[in-house]
């Protein structure tokens, strides 16, 4: 993390000492509230009454996460950020989706991806994302979008940044009709609209309890992810600077340096709520991982886990990585699996998928004695298993033990 | 234009988007099945599903949320319009939440990949199904949506449901000129999709008793005219309809 | 398992009929059906071949023949963007549910996808697997599955059904049944 920092604060002096990219001042607090916002003109009040309808297919849908606990708490991140006035028009909607992304619509709804709650690592960036999402929203950039874009859908969200880049992202970008309603635009905002609601999301960073420095952070881990994948599959890297060609969005790099910019520096020694964003998300930790670490990804997938055991490793993540590495399976892989959950094993020997994973990888290893009791101690800890019987065979467990 | 290219390459390579045959209308009613108008019947209507978005270079739908929203507008006040036409007592589905809820969006998703399986394997040539194509001959329509619609909110005060899909993608700039360079090619590009289904589904059974699928709808449902036109087209020959002034439809 | 694109080929769908057995996947795995079913010409892997009743969204049986280590389940459509969980040497048969898992949320995009039940079952005259499952895929209609398994000399061998949850899971099970029943080498 410190070391991150150095680059961070060398790349932005560069930048801001360079031609002019953007502001090179700190990002002011935000306006004040001028109350709930009503709908005004038949166009507006056409796509308000239109998202309702959105959100009723988005309400029901089967992947729409309900957890209370998880949803209060994103909800209660957003309205430290931007203020309970403004939280008050926004209806959050959390959908397990293993991507990084986040949107929010003329009406008031927010959807955020799995795949973003599994990347942010603290509060301070989730804070800043949220924000982001509703500077969109509180400069009605969707309404003044909609009059000048009636007849053109050019415009790229976040993620679609990614799939220009031709990585994993491109090959979700399978959204078919039915999914509209679902997972939200895609086409967005141009770039001076970005930068606006970045400036806003930083004003809020700015002015909250947190860290602002964080918000950069965001898109370091992200281009580093990135790069970690290209790295792993051996394809070219992507140049997040010749982004701006396809992308409506300032590129990641000069974005990460405007951001630093906007800081102030006096937030500086804010805390960024670390433990109190690990202590939500630890419930859903394990399922969003494992949902990333089945994409077949094994580059920005171990990045992932890596970044996530900066703050320590513990069983569950140990479990991950040895199933990441089980997962792609070379001889090399499945040793190192081995370890990884020897030591998940060590600090919790009563965590069942360490002692399943452990006993899997032993067997693949040549290790089969040592395998099979580990397995017996899987069953032993959730003789309820789906696949009991399966290991039983495995473990070879005789008959009425 | 290295963008473009590149897509006609590959496209031309993979050889995978042929023009299909041109989407002609098709209407099926299952075998036996009859519908009087001022039958005593009732038929409960379930909100329409629309869908409005381009399709980019690559065939691939980009969703837009302001064209779907207009386009909703519109069907939803075309539909209110014809229902005096449709014969028999109509009510419309409650507004419903919770599970309820759910359980719509599921048929209504369930209805739109029948519909697409209808048109995709029984009505048109090219890739129908062996054991569909048989069917055809033997005037056989056997599609069901299953006896579980029973438990759909408004279900118990009706004998059957109406549901309405439509969807329009419409081709991109880059899609095209896509469509433009291949042609000069030889190779067929289909640019933009215009799809509609309507179909009725006995609400005992869950059968579909009648659907009207078209791949290749006109009009641009985004305007109001466009949407009764689509309206129109999608309950042309409901059983048990009556015709009004409007224009009249083919038999 | 058929990837959600529409593509239309010229290629007529084959036919199966009733009582006649027929090589499926290109592979040594024969299977005698007990009513016709339909064969489609776009077939998900070059040792994978999909049947279906009404179509692969409604009801879709996949076989699997022959898989050798180093192969993914089905074609890849980018080999070094989107690459595929593979078939191993070291695979085990209690981690097919995880391959094929691995598959689906891969090729689809998917964030829901559950294993339900793994048991040991005979499949092709070998100690085999029948394993169920459910997921959400970009057409937001949850699906029901279950397959059956064997590894014979180091290949994999596998049929799946997938259907939509609503009627048609239980619809069409007996005859999925019946198609793998009748499998054998």
């Amino acid at each position: 993390m410190m070391r991150r920092t150095g680059v961070l604060a060398a790349t932005a002096v560069t930048l801001i000492t360079s031609a002019a990219i953007g502001q090179s001042k700190i990002a002011p607090p935000p306006p004040p509230y001028a109350g709930a916002y009503q709908p005004q003109g038949i166009d507006e009040i056409g796509l308000w009454r239109e998202g309702d309808e959105d959100e009723r297919t988005l309400a029901n849908s089967p992947i729409l996460l309900r957890d209370e606990a998880l949803n209060n708490y994103v909800k209660r991140v957003l309205c430290a950020a931007v203020g309970d006035d403004r939280c008050r028009s926004v209806r959050l909607y959390i959908l397990r989706v293993p991507l990084f992304n986040a949107s929010m619509a003329p009406n008031g709804t927010m959807r955020v991806y799995s795949g973003l709650l599994l990347r942010v690592r603290n509060e301070a960036e989730l804070a800043m994302v949220l924000g982001h999402e509703f500077g969109h929203f509180e400069q009605r950039h969707t309404l003044a979008d909609w009059k000048a874009r009636r007849s053109s859908s050019d415009l790229l969200s976040w993620a679609a940044v990614f799939a220009m880049l031709g990585n994993t992202y491109q090959s979700y970008s399978n959204f078919d009709s039915l999914q509209l309603s679902v997972y939200g635009r895609l086409a967005h905002f141009n770039r001076d609209q970005e930068r606006e609601a970045d400036a806003l999301g930083l004003g809020y960073l700015n002015r909250s309890a947190l860290r602002p420095q964080a918000a950069s952070v965001v898109w370091q881990n992200l281009i580093a992810e990135q790069e970690a994948s290209a790295l792993a599959k051996g394809v070219r890297k992507p140049n997040f600077n010749k982004v701006a060609f396809f992308a409506s969005h300032p590129p990641s790099g000069e974005r990460a340096a405007i951001l630093a910019a906007f800081a102030d520096p006096v937030g500086a020694d804010r805390e960024n709520g670390v433990t109190r964003y690990a202590a939500a998300l630890a419930p859903w930790l394990p399922t969003f991982l494992d949902d990333q670490i089945k994409l077949n990804d094994f580059g920005a997938s171990d990045f992932i886990i890596l970044s996530l055991a900066e703050n320590g490793w513990t069983a569950p993540l140990l479990v991950a990585r040895g199933d990441l590495y089980r997962a792609r399976g070379n001889p090399r892989d499945l040793s190192q699996a081995a370890e990884f959950y020897g030591k998940a094993v060590e600090m919790d020997a009563k965590l069942p998928d360490a002692q399943r994973g452990l006993g899997l990888s032993l067997i693949k290893t040549g290790r089969r004695t040592e395998g099979q009791a580990a397995l017996r101690q899987y069953l032993a800890l959730k003789p309820n298993a789906s696949d009991a019987a399966m290991i039983s065979m495995l473990a070879q467990v005789a008959r009425g033990q | 234009m290295k963008i473009l290219s590149r897509a006609v390459a590959a496209f031309l390579v993979a050889g995978c988007i042929l023009a299909p045959a041109t989407g002609q209308e098709r209407t099926a009613t299952k075998g036996g099945f009859n519908l009087a108008p001022q039958s005593g019947k009732t038929i409960l209507v379930f909100r329409p599903t629309v869908r409005v978005g381009a399709q980019s270079t690559g065939g691939l739908f980009e969703p837009n949320a302001d064209w779907t929203d207009q386009a909703r507008r519109n069907i939803d006040d075309a539909l209110t319009k014809r229902q005096q036409t449709l014969g028999n007592k109509v009510i419309t589905a409650p507004v419903s939440y919770g599970e309820d809820a759910q359980l719509v969006e599921e048929y209504s998703a369930l209805f739109a990949a029948v519909s697409r399986s209808v048109i995709q394997y029984q009505f048109f040539v090219g890739i129908r199904l062996p054991t569909k194509k048989r069917d055809n001959k033997a005037d056989v329509f056997e599609w069901s949506l299953g006896s579980g619609v029973g438990a759909l909110p408004g279900a118990k005060n009706a004998d059957y449901a109406l549901f309405i899909y439509n969807k329009d993608a419409y081709g991109s700039t880059g899609r095209k000129m896509l469509q433009f360079a291949a042609a000069l090619g030889g190779v067929g590009v289909k640019s933009g999709e215009h799809a509609g289904y309507a179909g009725l589904v006995d609400l005992k059974t869950g059968d579909l008793l009648w659907l009207n699928a078209d791949g290749a709808m006109g009009g641009d449902v985004r305007g109001v005219d466009g949407a009764e036109k689509r309206v129109g087209q999608l309950l042309e020959e409901f059983p048990g309809s009556v015709q009004p002034n409007l224009a009249a439809a083919q038999p | 398992m058929v990837a959600m694109l529409s593509v239309s080929v010229a290629r007529a769908n084959g036919y199966r009929a009733k009582n006649v057995q027929v090589d499926v996947a290109k592979s040594a795995m024969k299977i005698t059906p007990v009513r016709d079913w339909n064969s489609l010409s776009v077939r998900p892997g070059k040792k994978a071949e999909t049947w279906t009743l009404d179509g692969e969204q409604l009801n879709d049986v996949t076989f699997y023949g022959g898989i050798v280590p180093g192969e993914p389940l089905i074609r890849e459509t980018s080999k070094k963007h989107k690459p595929l969980p593979k078939f191993t040497s070291e695979t085990l048969l209690v981690e097919i549910p995880e391959l094929l898992e691995g598959t689906y949320r891969t090729e689809k995009g998917i964030g829901s996808f559950s294993v339900t039940s793994s048991n040991p079952d005979r499949f092709l005259g070998s100690d085999g697997i029948r394993f169920t499952y459910e997921y959400v895929d970009a057409d937001n209609l949850p699906r029901k599955g279950e397959a059956r398994a064997a590894l014979i000399q180091g290949h994999l061998y596998m049929a799946t059904f997938d259907a939509p949850r609503l009627h048609y899971f239980e619809d069409t099970l007996d005859d999925f049944h019946n198609l793998t029943d009748s499998a054998a080498l």
